[in-house]
């Protein structure tokens, strides 16, 4: 079927989850099935001087209580992304000498259901000896500060330079000086973490169902930590609720689970509440930059020196590098900009720790860099569109080799796009001008209404590898299998397009597959806005592969020559013979099923292919954001107008799924921009574990979102796909924070959330109100 | 998050459970449910012993007399919110309900509860207190009327006694032509208000002739602006809130706020009083 | 800690049940009645995916007691369309406009328009952004969700 990729097909995957028959981890029950309770401190920095389970060991309800004491030797958790410099600050699966965050696993227990269980964690009585917390990352870093592990609270610190950025401002007629500050907040999915292990006997294997993004590597984890071969560990996935990054990593509960599971030989579930997610999931974003840049006097950036510092909480997590190194290393976006320095200091303090979530690092940069942009405009009267054209890397510049390593693998290389083009398009869309043209007079009625630009760009299509796998059935069945491990994104919607594409069939009788170490022995999972570009490639290579073996098949059984076979609506017949003899993929399938002799020329059973793309290097999308707010000026309230993007993820697949993560990435960012923190007061204690004052975006918050798309396609992947599932939540924070700024200008905008109060303190100081009374 | 054991009663004589409030156990009222039963999933309470009033006849009627809107305490927010009765007779009851939570949350939260539960950022207290609306309590020394003045005490903490029960909120009368406004400053619609202001104004001849005005969420309790009523009596409609703002601007004693920068509250809460008068007034006939 | 026998007429099968006074009708519905598909997302009132219908409104089953709900006629998700039946034009639409991403807080938002609209066909955006308010959604940024609300009203409009 022609034409099926690019089509905005309904979801295959709605009908069930709309019956009310979705499956998520809390739904599933088997028998003789416990429930797990974790025991977490109350504390944010305490020696543990003794834990006593005696009395919940001594209740009949408890079936298992686990301490650090009673666990076997198990290796920290790991950090894969961790340099030679970097310290070994990881964490273990449950603490046994101290507590450096508040929710940080201490012991388990199990009962027979949640309610008993959370009873009995209450009778576990540990001894705390509390010790000074530390919240802020500059204290963090004083000398004298209260240290978490040894000698020092700073765990790495990153050094990148390009071209000679100290000779740009030797010479540079402008210096802004400035500090953007993004704060602490997390992904927040609506369905909370959760596992279910289970010990077979028979097969001596352990089961792990869990809600994760990451099913091979939680295997790999588990085999590790625990010390057991490849086929004794089996990691299944349910439907998830959403992940956005906090699903990305091995947590202890899982490994607690497994352990739990072998030794009560009943399976255990564990479920994580709101307070515990908020408290003990991974948070991400925390981080400010101390910037210095050189500019001339038509608004052209020269240089830029980043003193950047990522307030990373009390451990190093999987990937937790990655937020810093993203930070500094994309600060320049899509902007022509060679004289480069920046310092990337990665501090622990005792919060919960922190990785990456949707739009990692992109967020904080592209908010400093837009503002820096905007900063600058005004500072020289120029219009910021202006200013950014006169500054983006032109189209015929790219591939663009940014001269900085890539945190995982590689090189930064730009390799596709026209960001002038993606600017005047968004321009064009938010009807800029003329928004620009009735500015004045709005403000002259009172109105304090504001147009922001956020442009950025990010890495996609994040390798290592993906795997793809397709078969044929006999009955005409293409049966999909993907490393890619959905939670809302569409895949198995749109990985069926890419296959119904190449084989000519439609998507309904496609059948993705996922979420099975045993189906998906090579899989590694979705994040990064990798399942499109990478997961889809190897979908598209495998399907390509099964095509010709079919083809050849199919001209044994038609007896005529592979040039003359054509493809369409699952049938492969002689080109310019229209009714004449044909075969169906499920004919073709049938005729090398076991069972018979195989047709000339075709030397093995089964029509199937497995492809494990390894991309060159990753892509990287980008788009424009602009951003229409009011602000009124007696409260500060922010209310957004519009909100228009014009998205590059290369060839798009499906457009009503691209334009679905748009616009809630948009939503996350409007949540980061104005209204979502974790809050920690000084002494790290959590002040909002709660969805009463964590404020999610509702309805109510989020205006209109127009989407565009750009399709330049990448060279780095046969279908050209970047990957669009993080854009929105990039582009959309820097876009609202200048239209803010711009709407309250003079009034400064240098800090996230942009909370009411701060734009009244903002509005004040700069004399554009007078407070009441 | 699930809520920790107790016992459970759900009598059908309030007679019954006002005994077993006073009785040995430590024991809540359940109403609608929709602030106690987080408290209890959160494990902030341990209550021994939850005493429902659903089965309690007569807890459930909206009814007038002697120049009052009596609203039982377990009418259910949403049903007051969509009485023809209570939008004619008691319309600031209707505006205030409008703000609380969202409309699946009212569906269970009960009146009663509002009013018993002190929330210092809640709309109904706030409303009690402007009207000067009385609490029909009744508990072991039998039955009293509490002036919603007497009601708050500080934060989640009325006047009553730990065995007493409000039976029903009794509202005066709008005067006829009356227009009602609650206006809160929140970041997300049905929050919990930074703060707000409720306002119930009449007018005469260009004049105000009653306004009644209570702000929410500036301190431990509702904080009725007796000083800006006073000062709105006879004002002209046109001049009436900015006059409501300066007023409650230098009546109100606002507490230091850690969590706000210095001011922003007090602001916050003279515009929302500001507005809430102005709305108030367009909505008079 | 006391044990009550409740009545509960469920997507119309009457149960009865023993049940500890601390169980949440969510958990009566998810753990004794096998519903899943009323979810929890906060357990304490906000989030709205495990709003169902209680007595013909639109309630958190998070925040109520089973003991709360003796007596009562409860409609969940599932009981919105059978097995085999077509979709309420709530589904259909959700389904249609891309409204549901992850599909966690989908049955929440499923009911509460269920409610809405079989109540009162013909209504004004404000009644369904009030309603749907009430709903929180990480992943759809709610644009299309506005967008199926809007479809349904217009399939069911059609559909009398």
């Amino acid at each position: 079927m022609t034409g099926v990729v690019g089509a905005p097909l309904k979801r295959k995957e709605d009908p069930r989850l709309l019956r009310g028959d979705g499956r998520y981890l809390a739904d599933l029950k088997a028998h003789g099935m416990l429930a797990a309770v974790v025991v977490r401190s109350p504390h944010p920095h305490a020696w543990i001087r003794s834990v006593d389970a005696s009395a919940a060991r001594e209740d009949q309800r408890t079936l298992a209580v686990l301490t650090a004491a009673d666990l076997p030797e198990l290796p920290p958790l790991p950090c894969i992304d961790a340099e030679e410099t970097t310290r070994p600050f990881n964490q273990r699966v449950l603490a046994s000498d101290k507590v450096r965050y508040v929710g940080e696993p201490v012991a388990v227990v199990v009962a027979a259901d949640r309610y008993v269980a959370e009873d009995l964690a209450e009778l576990v009585v540990v001894d705390y000896e509390p010790l000074p917390a530390v919240a802020d990352a500059e204290r963090a870093m004083e000398p004298g500060a209260t240290i978490l592990h040894e000698e020092t609270n700073v765990c790495d610190t990153l050094e990148y330079r390009i071209g000679d950025p100290d000779a740009a401002f030797e010479s540079a007629p402008h210096v802004l000086t400035e500090r953007f500050t993004t704060q602490r907040y997390a992904g927040m999915p609506m369905e909370t973490r959760g596992a279910i292990a289970d010990w077979d006997p028979r097969t001596e294997t352990i089961t792990l169902t869990s809600s994760t993004q990451v099913p091979n590597s939680v295997k790999r984890d588990i085999c590790e930590s625990l010390k057991l071969r490849e086929s004794r560990v089996r990691v299944l996935v349910p439907d998830v609720g959403g992940a956005f990054g906090v699903k990305i990593q091995t947590y202890p509960e899982e490994i607690l689970l497994c352990l739990l599971a072998r030794r009560l030989g009943r399976p255990v579930k564990w479920v994580e509440d709101r307070w515990e997610h908020i408290v003990a999931s991974t948070h991400g974003r925390e981080q400010f930059h101390d910037v210095e840049v050189a500019y001339d006097p038509d608004g052209r950036v020269r240089a830029i020196r980043d003193r950047c510092v990522t307030n990373t909480g009390a451990y190093l997590q999987r990937l937790t590098l990655v937020e810093p190194f993203i930070g500094v290393s994309m600060l320049t976006g899509p902007y022509d900009i060679t004289d480069f320095q920046a310092t990337a200091h990665v501090v622990m303090t005792n919060k919960a720790p922190m990785n990456p979530f949707r739009g990692v690092g992109h967020v904080q940069a592209a908010f400093t860099m837009e503002r820096i942009i905007d900063t600058i405009a005004r500072e020289l009267g120029l219009d910021p569109a202006d200013v950014r054209m006169r500054n983006v890397i032109a189209a015929e510049d790219l591939p663009r080799a940014r001269g900085l390593g890539n945190v995982l693998a590689g090189e930064i290389v730009y390799d596709s796009g026209d960001y002038a083009e993606c600017l005047r398009r968004a321009l064009a869309l938010s009807r800029y001008d003329e928004f620009r043209a009735g500015q004045e007079e709005q403000r002259r009625r009172g109105r304090l209404v504001g147009i922001g630009i956020g442009a950025f760009v990010e890495e996609t299509g994040l390798g290592p590898y993906e795997m793809g796998s397709i078969r044929l059935e006999p009955s005409g069945q293409i049966v999909v299998h993907t490393g890619a491990c959905t939670s809302g994104q569409g895949h198995l919607t749109t990985l069926a397009q890419i296959a119904a594409d190449t084989l000519g069939v439609d998507p309904d009788d496609v059948d993705v597959r996922y979420g099975d170490t045993d189906l998906v022995r090579w899989g590694v999972g979705t994040y990064a806005s990798r399942t499109a570009a990478i997961g889809g490639t190897a979908v598209r290579n495998a399907a390509v592969v099964v095509r010709e073996q079919a083809l050849r098949i199919a001209s044994t059984m038609l007896e005529a020559a592979g040039s003359d076979l054509q493809l369409t609506s699952g049938r492969i017949g002689i080109v310019g013979s229209p009714a004449g003899p044909s075969v169906s993929l499920g004919d073709v399938a049938a005729a090398v099923a076991p069972g018979q002799s195989l047709p000339e020329g075709v030397d093995s059973y089964g029509v199937e292919a497995t492809d494990v793309f390894h991309p060159e290097t990753n892509t990287f999308a980008y788009g424009v954001h602009v951003s229409k707010v009011e602000v009124d000026p007696e409260t500060g309230i922010v209310t957004l107008l519009e909100h228009h993007v014009v998205n590059d993820s290369g060839t798009v697949i499906n457009p009503l799924v691209l334009e679905g993560q748009v616009q809630g990435g948009v939503a996350f960012g409007i949540g980061g921009a104005l209204l979502e923190e974790v809050v920690y007061d000084d002494d790290a204690q959590p002040r909002n574990p709660n969805f009463m004052d964590y404020l999610l975006p509702g309805d109510d918050n989020v205006p209109d979102i127009t989407v565009e798309h750009m399709a330049i396609p990448t060279p780095l992947n046969p279908d050209g796909i970047k990957g669009g599932g993080e854009g929105g939540a990039v582009g959309a924070p820097a876009a609202i924070a200048n239209a803010v700024a711009d709407a309250i200008a003079p009034g400064r905008v240098t800090a996230t959330p942009i909370t009411p109060a701060r734009v009244f303190a903002a509005m004040a100081d700069a004399g554009l109100v007078k407070p009441e009374g | 998050m699930k809520p920790p054991p107790f016992d459970y009663a759900a009598p059908e004589r309030l007679d019954e459970a006002i005994g077993l409030l006073a009785g040995e156990l430590d024991a809540k009222v359940l109403a609608g449910g929709q602030s106690l039963v987080p408290l209890l999933s959160m494990r902030l309470a341990y209550p021994d012993l939850l005493v429902d009033l659903r089965r309690i006849a007569g807890l459930d009627m909206i009814s007038e007399s002697d120049g009052r809107l009596a609203i039982g305490a377990m009418v259910r927010q949403l049903h007051a919110e969509t009485s023809d009765t209570v939008a004619t007779r008691c319309p600031l009851v209707v505006e205030a309900l409008r703000q609380v939570a969202h409309p699946q949350i009212r569906a269970r939260g009960t009146v009663g509860g509002s009013i018993a539960h002190a929330d210092p950022a809640g709309e109904l207290p706030a409303v009690a207190v402007a009207l000067d609306a009385r609490a029909r309590v009744r508990g072991p020394g039998g039955e009293r009327l509490v002036a919603a003045a007497d009601l708050y005490t500080g934060t989640f903490t009325t006047s009553l006694g730990d065995a007493e029960i409000v039976c029903a909120v009794e509202f005066p009368l709008a005067d006829d032509g009356a227009g009602a406004a609650c206006v809160e400053v929140a970041r997300r619609q049905g929050d919990y208000a930074l703060c707000g202001a409720v306002a119930q104004v009449s007018t005469a001849d260009g004049l105000v002739a009653d306004a009644r005005l209570a702000l929410f969420g500036v301190a431990d309790r509702p904080v009725r602006a007796a000083v800006a009523e006073a000062e709105l009596r006879e004002t002209p409609v046109r001049a009436a809130a900015a006059v409501a703002a300066t007023k409650v601007a230098d009546e109100i004693p606002f507490r230091d706020d850690p969590q706000l920068p210095a001011g922003y509250r007090r602001q916050v809460a003279v515009v929302s009083a500001r507005r809430a008068i102005a709305q108030a007034l367009e909505a008079a006939a | 800690m006391s044990s009550h026998t409740i009545t509960v007429t469920v997507n119309g099968v009457a149960r009865s049940e023993d049940v500890e006074a601390r169980l949440t009708l969510a958990d009566l519905l998810r753990e004794r009645l096998d519903l899943t598909a009323t979810h929890l997302g906060c357990e304490h009132g906000v989030c709205g995916a495990c709003t169902v219908i209680v007595d013909g409104d639109a309630v958190r089953s998070c925040t109520t007691l089973a003991v709360q709900a003796d007596g009562a006629q409860i409609l969940t998700l599932e009981g919105v369309a059978a097995d085999g039946e077509e979709l309420h034009p709530v589904q259909q639409a959700f389904w249609e406009k891309h409204g549901m991403q992850c599909g966690f807080c989908t049955p929440g938002i499923v009911m509460s328009l269920v409610e809405l609209l079989e109540r009162e066909p013909d209504l004004s955006e404000g009644a369904i952004r009030e309603v749907l308010g009430g709903h929180l959604c990480r992943c759809t940024g709610y644009v299309k969700i506005r967008e199926a609300a809007e479809e349904a009203v217009r399939l069911m409009r059609e559909a009398s």
